[in-house]
């Protein structure tokens, strides 16, 4: 068993070593110089502008939330779909139900505004 | 439709959950909701705590109601409950717990309509969640498989943590939330685990399958190994803890239940800590309950009995140097989840009665609580709410019923007779006895004493002491709502403390089917 | 399914067992509301991952991937709540270290 992971253990050593051989090599043997124009962050040429932890709105919050809540309800649904036939009707009716509870929540999101962009 | 009926209890507190979500989107502002606000943000729904409290308590005790039928029908005479098991199981334990839990969501429901509008705090959400996180735990009462006993844990404990958090814009609601939130996801997380080891020795999930397959521990043929059941049920015992707030795993308690408002702290204490009792009695007796596993020497009864006599100690000695009220009704809560440990070591013998005991004593413990928390709530208003015993001096004279319903509900939680509380902990103690648990009674009576002094100290202060003068004092609320649950916690109070034999026979016999 | 797959479920099992301790390490000593919540996520995963690996032993039902399915929707619900209670903590303390909610003491 183990000699089938011998290699891929030898590649991420060998990665790691080279990694860190990497850096410590730059900060032993390189110089390091430290000057004003050296400690501005690099934006592309560019003069830095702004702040540099943007906030962003709380809406991208919300929305992101509400899509992985209903997101991952799938994994219910898709079962349930790969076995459609066998479940016949009791599985159906079942199916229903969820998704019944799913929509109150859809519909409660949309009448409180939570699903409005523009506000 | 056998099936339909059996559930009905489950169904109706699910379904009225969302309605009453509809409801509360669907609503316009109140005039009055938006006229007593200070004119910023009004959602719809907001402002009506009254009517959606209302809704929600005739939905909880018409769920209460509907297990009182399935009783009186018999759910061993329904076919098709055997369709749902082991996910859900209907059998006269799980229905003796869905009607405490009804009872205990239904007062919260009340309060909750009376509290929110008096505080201005609008947000009527706070009754869907209730139902949710009602349903949620009598789902957890009735489920006899680690699968629906995670489900249930998290649908109860995500409600509750929105409870807590209701109050968005004060400091103390968000930490007690943010605190309860940490741990009790760590808590699920390690019964999470223990449900993956038991799963992975035994190969089931449901807890009778389980049972089967631990008794055969030791016997030559058997393929379950002892270690890792034994880490699962360390585990298990850990994440049930934290949600019955026993000593160690009580930190959280304290903070939860004073940041909270306070009918979900009454929530906390009635409903979370009688469903997670529920689940932990069907574990340890059915997943568990093999002999030698049961044994003093060689099982969970020295564990529980330890948690027991830490839970009922720290909680009552801490509960005495408390100078919040509310503060002092958390440790209490902690010192009765230790009392009602004692009768879960007490199963070791005379399994049935002691299980038997424990249904009666949270059954007491719930209408008790929630008639103190609901006191609490009567006799303070917004701006002048009752927090600490000074808030409290002289609050006889200003309204005398208040004091009289706190007093009988301390004295019940005191265990004086002829109040409910008294028989609760006479049960419980007398089953300790049957099981020849001496010194684990000794301790009980030892720290009923310590109880006795602080709860009596609140109506000190309420009946001889005069305000500072100058210092705020809180001001009675008037509320049609929580004196309604008041009065009917008072008469159960009172009644069960009278005529216990009827609801101890229906105890006995919740004990005969599911333990 | 022979003596190879009982080795590896070990192995499996073990690698469950120490992402298990890593979060529950993470969550008991990071201060940061946020690591502690990804370490709770980091907890439940190392669930999945066991009883995945159960589930090849006692593979004649699906309990073990169904209880996966149902864990995977409740982290999701879980992080939705514990989201909301970080972001309005946020809001109110400035800070998510978890040593600022000391508020409520005694």
């Amino acid at each position: 068993m183990f000699d089938l992971y011998l290699p891929m253990f030898l590649m991420f050593a060998i990665a790691a070593g080279v990694a860190a051989g990497m850096f410590s090599l730059g900060q032993f043997v390189g110089k390091n110089p430290q000057s004003a124009e050296k400690l501005t962050p690099f934006e592309c040429g560019n003069d830095t502008e702004g702040a540099g932890n943007v906030r962003l709105s709380v809406k991208f919050y919300l929305t992101a939330i509400l899509f992985v809540v209903f997101d991952i309800e799938v994994v219910f649904i898709y079962p349930w779909a790969a076995l459609f036939k066998g479940l016949g009707w009791v599985g159906f009716a079942s199916m229903l139900m969820f998704v019944v509870a799913l929509l109150v929540a859809l519909v409660y999101c949309w009448k409180k505004g939570a699903l409005e962009w523009e506000k | 439709m056998d099936l339909v009926i059996a559930l009905s209890p489950l169904l109706a507190v699910g379904f009225g959950g969302l309605m009453l979500m509809l409801a509360e989107a669907f609503g316009k502002p109140s005039e009055e909701g938006i006229s007593k606000t200070t004119g910023d943000v009004v959602d719809a729904g907001a402002g009506r705590g009254a009517e959606l409290g209302l809704g929600a308590s005739v939905v909880l005790i018409a769920g209460a109601v509907m297990a009182v039928g399935v009783w009186i029908v018999g759910p061993e005479t329904l076919e098709g409950v055997a369709d749902v098991a082991p996910y859900l199981l209907i059998d006269r334990f799980s229905l003796f717990f869905t009607f405490v839990l009804c009872l205990g969501g239904a007062f919260t429901a009340l309060l909750g309509g009376g509290y929110l509008p008096e505080h201005r705090i609008d947000r009527s959400e706070f009754f869907p969640l209730v139902l949710f996180s009602t349903f949620g735990a009598i789902a957890l009462a009735m489920s006899g498989d680690l699968l629906s006993l995670f489900v249930g844990l998290e649908t109860m404990s995500l409600g509750v943590y929105c409870l807590i958090g209701l109050r968005r814009g004060s400091a103390r609601a968000t930490e007690a939330a943010l605190k309860y939130f940490l741990l009790g996801s760590f808590a699920a997380a390690l019964t999470l685990f223990g449900a993956a080891l038991l799963y992975g020795a035994t190969g089931h999930t449901d807890l009778v399958g389980i049972g089967e397959a631990v008794a055969t521990i030791g016997q030559p043929d058997s393929t379950v190994a002892a270690m890792p059941v034994l880490l699962a049920l360390a585990l298990t015992l850990a994440g049930l803890g934290f949600k019955v707030a026993a000593v160690p795993f009580h930190q959280w308690t304290p903070d939860a239940y004073e940041g909270a408002p306070t009918p979900a702290t009454a929530f906390m204490a009635a409903v979370v800590k009688t469903a997670a009792f529920a689940i932990l009695l069907r574990v340890l007796l059915v997943g568990f309950g093999e002999e030698r596993l049961m044994s003093w020497g060689t099982g969970w009864p020295p564990v529980i009995a330890t948690l027991a006599v830490l839970s009922m100690t720290v909680g009552n000695v801490v509960a005495g140097r408390q100078e919040s009220v509310k503060r002092m009704l958390a440790y209490s809560s902690i010192a009765h989840a230790g009392v009602a440990l004692v009768g879960v070591a007490a199963t070791i013998r005379s399994t049935e009665d002691a299980t038997a005991s424990v249904l009666f004593y949270l059954l007491v413990y719930t209408v008790s609580t929630a008639g103190a928390f609901g006191a609490l709530i009567l006799c303070g208003s917004r701006g002048a709410e009752a927090v600490s015993y000074e808030d409290l001096a002289g609050i006889a004279k200003r309204h005398p019923a208040a004091a009289l319903a706190f007093s009988l509900f301390l004295l019940s939680l005191a265990g004086f007779p002829p109040t409910a509380g008294f028989f609760g902990k006479l049960y419980v103690f007398q089953s300790a006895i049957d099981s020849e648990l001496y010194v684990l009674v000794i301790i009980g009576l030892v720290n009923s004493l310590i109880g006795a002094y602080y709860y009596v100290r609140v109506m000190v202060y309420m009946y001889m002491r005069e305000p500072v003068p100058g210092a705020p004092v809180a001001k009675p609320m008037s509320s049609g709502m929580v004196t309604s649950a008041i009065v009917l916690a008072a008469l159960l109070v009172l009644g069960l403390g009278i005529l216990p034999g009827v609801s101890l026979d229906m105890a006995i016999a919740a004990a005969a089917r599911g333990g | 399914m022979g003596a190879l797959l009982g080795n590896v479920l070990e192995h499996y099992v073990m690698l469950a067992g120490v992402l298990f301790t890593i979060g529950a390490v993470g969550f008991l000593v990071r201060r940061n509301v946020l690591v502690q919540l990804m370490s709770i996520e980091l907890m439940l995963n190392a669930v999945n991952l066991a009883f995945v690996a159960y589930n090849r032993v006692h593979g004649d039902d699906m309990n073990g991937h169904m209880f996966v399915f149902f864990i995977i929707a409740v982290a999701a619900a879980e992080v939705a709540v514990g989201l909301a209670i970080v972001l309005s903590f946020y809001r109110l303390t400035g800070s998510v270290h978890s040593d600022d909610a000391d508020a409520l003491k005694g």
